[in-house]
């Protein structure tokens, strides 16, 4: 059991993203809050091989953050790692001292690693016939990476780990993060998630699995529809996005700005099927995090819902929250911005997170759109299309769940 | 990116040196002119996993195969050196 006397309160004082929604928080807050798709045609010179050419790319250019020898020996996943880490730093305005150093660690999320360093690699071997492949392979491809150069950048000692849970990987990042925090092994964490999979064989992969969404055909960028009965699918994105926690009191200390507090984590598994989910997993899962809180059910104002846009999912999470919350499942409102900013895998539980942030500061909440002929078996109210005001948002759930089961919620509370 | 060995011409040390001074600028992000054959390969900038990155490139652009052998590597004149020698090997 918890020692509610002793611990630690936790609180997010930076963020940082490089998604498909923009580069920056303003950015990203314009185009979440406002509904607009970063789902564009796949830029990829393999493109019309696929039969899925749609994706939520991130517009990022390595060689505008780092040296050539920097990024040139770091896999894409890692480079957006590194960049969001160095901007939550900043946005944080945290000055990592001697001090500082070994009571901060990174807990990084990642789904499929340095999934292009892999690829190169098998295209020379096997395509190309050579006999050798580039001597970083490895190190640019294991999937601790990203979070190793993290820890190097900044010379941070503490705890340094990576989670691959598949798409609740951030997720459980960040609250795997906050309870280190919270029982008072490190004072600060970067926490969050990386992912770049838009690879030619990894978009093969992922198409065999027949989970990706079909084009729409009058307007491809509203091709993920979660919620909706004319829904087809998932659709693919990359990105990073990474947040500054610290324990309330080394935040004060320091005199931060805090943007919330994180006040519950839960996390639990299916265990019904590598790609089926559950309503008693997803359920439990939210049960976990509650319970972590100490909230009763009724506090929770706004979900931001895994929300793939497959059938099974949302019905799924549909069913779930209605088991968790009853009666007050048609008081709160879900939204699912992957309608906006596809699915980060790795980095989606992050991106979310970061997105419910900034929810909860602003006192609104962002649309799930392309929502216009709603599902019958999916009834509450899910901020269809257009952004929503509620004045007094407190608390805020974000859900990611996943294949292989592993389900991670997390609880932000408004800060006042 | 290849050596152009028209006529069966292989390249000359200098060619060689050069070649590889080119490439340790590129991935170092730093000026060709600074590097001279005598250039320590550390002070350049260069730790064991970028020389055998050098290395790497070297086999691919020259058409070679270095060997897994321990040679000791200082200067660019010694990256050069065993990189001609093979290539005059190798074309025997």
């Amino acid at each position: 059991m918890v020692n509610w006397s002793d611990r630690q309160r936790v609180v997010i004082t930076g963020l940082s993203v490089v998604s498909p929604l923009g580069n920056t928080l303003a950015d990203l807050t314009l185009n979440a809050f406002a509904g607009v798709s970063g789902i564009k045609r796949l830029d990829a010179p393999f493109v019309d091989q696929l039969n899925c050419k749609i994706a939520a790319q991130a517009q990022f250019d390595p060689a505008k953050h780092f040296t050539k020898h920097t990024y040139s020996m770091l896999d894409r996943v890692s480079q957006m790692a590194l960049h969001t880490s160095n901007e939550a730093i900043k946005d944080a305005r945290l000055i990592i001292d001697e001090t500082l150093k070994p009571r901060m660690g990174v807990f990084l999320g990642t789904g499929m690693g340095g999934i292009h360093s892999i690829e190169d690699g098998y295209i020379r071997l096997y395509k190309d016939g050579a006999s050798r492949i580039k001597p970083f392979t490895v190190l640019m491809s294991m999937y601790n990476a990203s979070a190793s150069a993290i820890a190097i950048e900044h010379q941070l000692t503490g705890p340094n780990q990576t989670f691959s849970t598949a798409c609740s990987s951030s997720a459980v990042a960040i609250g795997e993060a906050t309870r280190l925090i919270r029982h008072g092994y490190v004072d600060v964490m970067l926490a969050g998630g990386s992912e770049a999979l838009l690879t030619y064989g990894s978009m093969r992969a992922w198409e065999a699995l027949r989970t990706l969404a079909e084009e729409d055909a009058d307007d491809l960028s509203a091709s993920c529809k979660p919620f909706s009965a004319d829904r087809t699918g998932l659709v693919l994105g990359e990105g990073a996005a990474m947040l500054v926690l610290e324990s309330y009191e080394y935040a004060v200390a320091r005199g931060a700005t805090i943007y919330a507090e994180i006040v519950g984590y839960g996390a639990a598994n299916d265990c019904n099927h590598i790609t089926q989910p559950s309503v008693t997993g997803q359920a439990a899962t939210m049960q976990a995090a509650l319970k972590d809180s100490g909230l009763a059910a009724e506090a929770i104002q706004y979900i931001n819902a895994h929300g793939t846009g497959t059938k099974l999912n949302d019905v799924t999470e549909t069913n779930a929250i209605k088991k968790v919350f009853g009666a007050h499942a048609y008081d709160l409102s879900v939204s699912s911005t992957k309608s906006m900013h596809g699915h980060l895998m790795g980095a989606a539980g992050a991106l979310e997170a970061v997105i419910t942030t900034i929810a909860v500061t602003n006192n609104q909440l962002p649309p799930t759109i392309n929502l216009k002929h709603l599902d019958a078996e999916c009834d509450l109210d899910y901020v269809p299309n257009v952004a929503k005001i509620l004045p007094k948002l407190e608390y805020a759930m974000s859900n990611s769940f996943a294949f292989g089961g592993t389900g991670a919620a997390l609880i932000l509370k408004k800060l006042n | 990116m290849t050596a152009q060995t028209t006529n069966n011409q292989l390249p000359s040390f200098e060619d060689v040196a050069n070649a590889l001074a080119k490439m340790i600028a590129d991935k170092m992000d730093i000026d060709q002119s600074g590097i001279k054959p005598e250039s320590d390969l550390q002070e350049l900038g260069l730790d064991s996993l970028d020389t055998f990155d050098i290395i790497f490139s070297a086999e691919d652009y020259f058409k070679i195969k270095v060997p897994n052998d321990q040679v000791k590597i200082t200067t660019l004149h010694d990256v050069a050196a065993l990189v001609h020698q093979l290539i005059l090997e190798q074309n025997k």
